[in-house]
């Protein structure tokens, strides 16, 4: 559309040139607001708990895993519900979205074939509502650390943006995973192991100080595979507030912020570039 | 470009026919991705020029398989042309079907909303839009019952209401009228008179030429992804009933 000038002095009728990319993206925020909340209604529709589950959800899996590594395993940490807590729940926010929004593109095929709507809205609503469990999910772990006395510090005031930079990330690499699977259906089970895999090369069950120092080649191996999984820092934004009571290292905190601009941007230009082909392969 | 107004110019759509389809990364491995290479382009559409006027009203005719809907699709942007190029400006209701993207679990209400924001509508908009869509689909009391239960001509019915709320610019329509009975046929069809007293540019999608001649002087005949006609209905329509006729060939295939 050259005539931007023209468009401009048209008579101020609501409807304006065809929006594209980022700014039809952003047109369609509120679009994103409905979809999450039709997925929470949806999802917790005629179960008498209701949103309840996902605060219940947290606590009885962590009595699962508190029972197996404090009790059986006897895991060395003070809190360890805590500990433990702190690094799982991020975790599941980040690879339960990006399980089901890599299958988001084919769930809502039906839609992409006769609506004009910018795709990314499907995968980001995922994320979206993930976000909002994982916000509930925080209720019944600071009603825990209450109950354990943990204490409650001021770095606490930094979880939002610990928050904020893990969303980030995560939609990026949901985006990214959301378009590949539309090429190739195993994606989504490849993306099942890599997750699992990838679970236990994250501070979820344990820390760097739990580990120790070894020397031995493999052991060097495993560290370096450690601190080149950007999850390492992105977890640590949440776990240094609620479990260590302090701010994350400006380190932890750089390498965070990097590693989800990075994974937004090349997810985002991955999936726009792909988009416009996804319903030849729906 | 006023609004309302559409062009075309040389656009082609292609889809790739694989002869064995691959969609798992291991068949892909496998045949070292041959069939990236292998695949047959199949154009569902090429070399279509038009230009619809603001406030014209066009039928596009062509038996089954013709490009007709891939057309209305890449004009309401669901699909992008592989060639050439289709520039629209305006609002663009798209008929093609109704209550596409309507999910059966929630309520009339929330769908109403959740289309209105897929069309592009604020939720600020669609209150000032929601009692004209209900006073429109008849559905009062079942506005807030899952659409699950409602019967299909009360879902078309919503589908419609929502849709002729968009004040659009250009109007798709692709043969919806021949949903619910009688009584709300004639309203849709009143509705679309509206429109067209109003300006909007209309595309018109049917198989009857009754149909078409009462809303549309204009046709566009597509014959296998090409465009055969562009001019007054009556013409159009000898022309479609010849090609209609004629031995139909295979779908045009061409390695590439």
């Amino acid at each position: 559309m050259s005539e931007l000038a023209e468009t401009a002095s048209a008579p101020a009728r609501a409807p304006p040139a065809r929006r594209t990319g980022l700014a039809e993206l952003i047109h369609y925020r509120q679009l994103i607001a409905l979809l999450v909340v039709r997925e929470l209604k949806v999802r917790y529709k005629r179960s008498i708990f209701g949103l309840l589950w996902t605060m219940l959800n947290p606590l009885l899996l962590m009595v699962v895993y508190t029972v197996v590594f404090a009790t059986i395993m006897k895991a060395p940490q003070r809190n360890f519900a805590i500990f433990l807590l702190s690094g799982l729940l991020p975790w599941l926010f980040f690879s339960i979205s990006v399980l089901q929004g890599l299958n988001s593109i084919l769930a809502n095929q039906e839609l992409i074939r006769k609506v004009r709507v910018p795709q990314a809205v499907f995968p980001l609503s995922v994320v979206g509502s993930n976000l909002v469990n994982f916000t509930l999910s925080l209720v019944p772990l600071v009603l825990l650390m209450a109950v354990l006395r943990q204490p409650f510090t001021p770095a606490l005031l930094f979880l939002p943006v610990g928050i904020l930079i893990l969303t980030v990330f995560t939609s990026g690499v949901t985006l990214l995973f959301a378009t590949f699977t539309v090429f190739f259906r195993d994606v989504r089970h490849l993306a099942e192991v890599a997750l699992q895999m990838l679970m236990y090369l994250s501070p979820v069950f344990y820390d760097l100080q739990m580990l120790g120092q070894r020397d031995a080649w493999w052991f060097h191996a495993f560290r370096f595979l450690l601190k080149v999984n950007p999850l390492w820092y992105l977890l640590d934004l949440i776990r240094s507030p609620v479990y260590y009571g302090r701010l994350p290292s400006l380190q932890t905190t750089g390498i965070a912020c990097a590693a989800a601009l990075a994974a937004l941007a090349l997810g985002y230009f991955v999936f726009q570039r792909l988009s416009p082909r996804h319903i030849h392969y729906l | 470009m006023r609004n309302g107004e559409i062009r075309i110019r040389d656009a082609g759509v292609s889809y790739r026919l694989y002869r064995e389809k691959v969609s798992t990364l291991k068949e892909a491995v496998v045949n070292r991705f041959r069939h990236l290479r292998s695949a047959e382009i199949f154009w569902a559409l090429r070399h279509v020029s038009l230009s619809i006027e603001p406030g014209e009203a066009i039928a596009l005719v062509g038996h089954n398989g013709s490009g007709k809907s891939t057309l209305l699709k890449t004009i309401a942007g669901v699909l992008q042309p592989d060639e050439g190029e289709v520039v629209t400006q305006g609002r663009i209701s798209p008929m093609i079907e109704l209550g596409a993207g309507f999910d059966p679990e929630l309520s009339g209400r929330d769908n109403v909303f959740l289309n209105g924001a897929l069309l592009g509508f604020s939720r600020k908009q669609m209150e000032a839009k929601f009692d004209r869509i209900v006073a429109f689909a008849e559905l009062g009391d079942f506005m807030d019952m899952p659409i699950k239960n409602y019967s299909s001509g009360m879902y078309a019915r919503l589908g419609f209401a929502i849709a002729q709320d968009v004040e659009p610019d250009i109007l798709i329509v692709d043969e919806v009228l021949a949903v619910g009975d009688e009584r709300f046929q004639e309203k849709c069809k009143a509705r679309i008179g509206d429109f067209r007293a109003a300006g909007v540019t209309f595309c018109y999608v049917s198989h009857s030429l009754e149909a078409a001649k009462e809303l549309c002087p204009r046709a566009a005949v597509l014959h296998h992804g090409r465009l055969a006609f562009d001019g007054p209905i009556e013409p159009a329509w000898a022309r479609y009933r010849e090609l209609e006729r004629g031995p139909a060939p295979g779908p045009q295939i061409e390695t590439g």
